[in-house]
């Protein structure tokens, strides 16, 4: 019950978000089950937008598949960063946590490990939660999308950012964490301003580089 | 777009967010990690939420947006606040996307 008490919001945030992803997945080309049936299985938040961009504009299987892979390259650094969490943890468990690991289900699990009262348990409530409020969106976006018309007018566009910005505040709380956060905001905005000098990052890789440079600062730097 | 397409990306993509999800959970969580490499990993949290806040904020559907005019950024430091406050992802959330419409509007 703690888990589906912390998954709430998750599920509140997901529901509009799935809802624009099923009415733009509806208005390319997707029938409503394959907009559903994408969500439940994929739960890939950014990386099924960015497929659905892709296909719009014709690009090739491969293409699509590789570009929503590497912008959730992160969840390999989600995975290994709980996995000291989960010793002991049946493999059969792990196999169903890893299914609902996302940016916000991550977050929340790692704040809420800081206060010593996470279980496996609340976990997999966390990630039941998310899964249905991301699916639930989908299918009221595909099946309602000529009545909900252009999603950003919601505010949607706004539903991830404010979401990832409480998270910020909640993990980033003493002060090498936010120096660390900080130097992840700088490389993750100063990067692409490379591009102007010959050096073009791919846009899918920025997170992961932009995390992984300066979670290695911080252990370098910061003991 | 066709219809076999459509499905084959959706299975593709069932299996290749998996395939980045499960294994470093079921290797990792059987080893024994070095100090240092658990000290990296206790920052990568903080440093993902930044860099991915920032993007969103800053550099919104990857084009640069380095104004006061900015709506994302206009609604995010009163959503940081919020949740300061209030320590509720829900009532951060949606109180970040009213201001977020409001200011949209009042920029025209």
């Amino acid at each position: 019950m703690r888990g589906v008490r912390l998954g709430l919001p998750i599920f509140l945030g997901y529901v509009p978000v799935g809802a624009a992803f099923g009415v733009i997945a509806t208005t390319i080309g997707f029938s409503a089950l394959q907009a559903v049936v994408c969500s439940a299985t994929a739960l890939a938040g950014a990386g099924q937008f960015i497929a659905l961009n892709l296909m719009k504009e014709g690009a090739g299987l491969i293409a699509v598949v590789a570009a929503t892979t590497v912008i959730n390259l992160r969840y390999v650094l989600f995975g290994a960063t709980l996995s000291p969490h989960l010793k002991g943890m049946p493999l059969r468990s792990q196999a169903l946590l890893a299914f609902t690991l996302t940016d916000e289900t991550f977050a929340v699990n790692v704040s809420d490990r800081r206060t010593g009262a996470s279980s496996g348990a609340s976990m997999a409530g966390v990630g039941a939660v998310a899964w249905t409020g991301w699916v639930a969106g989908t299918a009221a976006g595909a099946l309602a999308a000529s009545l909900i018309g252009d999603p950003s007018r919601w505010g949607v566009d706004f539903a991830m950012p404010a979401m990832f910005t409480a998270l910020l505040v909640a993990l980033a709380e003493d002060r090498k964490q936010m120096v660390v956060a900080a130097c992840a905001a700088l490389l993750a905005v100063g990067l692409p301003a490379l591009a102007s000098a010959g050096i073009a990052i791919p846009s899918s890789w920025l997170i992961v580089i932009a995390s992984m440079g300066a979670a290695t600062l911080g252990a370098l730097v910061l003991r | 777009m066709s219809s076999t397409y459509i499905w084959a990306v959706i299975a593709l993509m069932a299996v290749a967010n998996y395939a980045v999800r499960f294994p470093p959970i079921a290797i990792v969580s059987r080893l024994r990690l070095p100090e240092p490499v658990v000290r990296w990993l206790s920052y990568v949290p903080a440093a993902v939420m930044g860099s991915l806040v920032a993007g969103e904020v800053l550099r919104p559907g990857g084009e640069y947006l380095l104004t006061l005019r900015n709506p994302y950024l206009l609604a995010a430091v009163p959503t940081a606040f919020i949740y300061h406050k209030t320590r509720s992802f829900l009532g951060a959330t949606v109180a970040g996307m009213l201001i977020f419409v409001g200011i949209r509007a009042l920029l025209g």
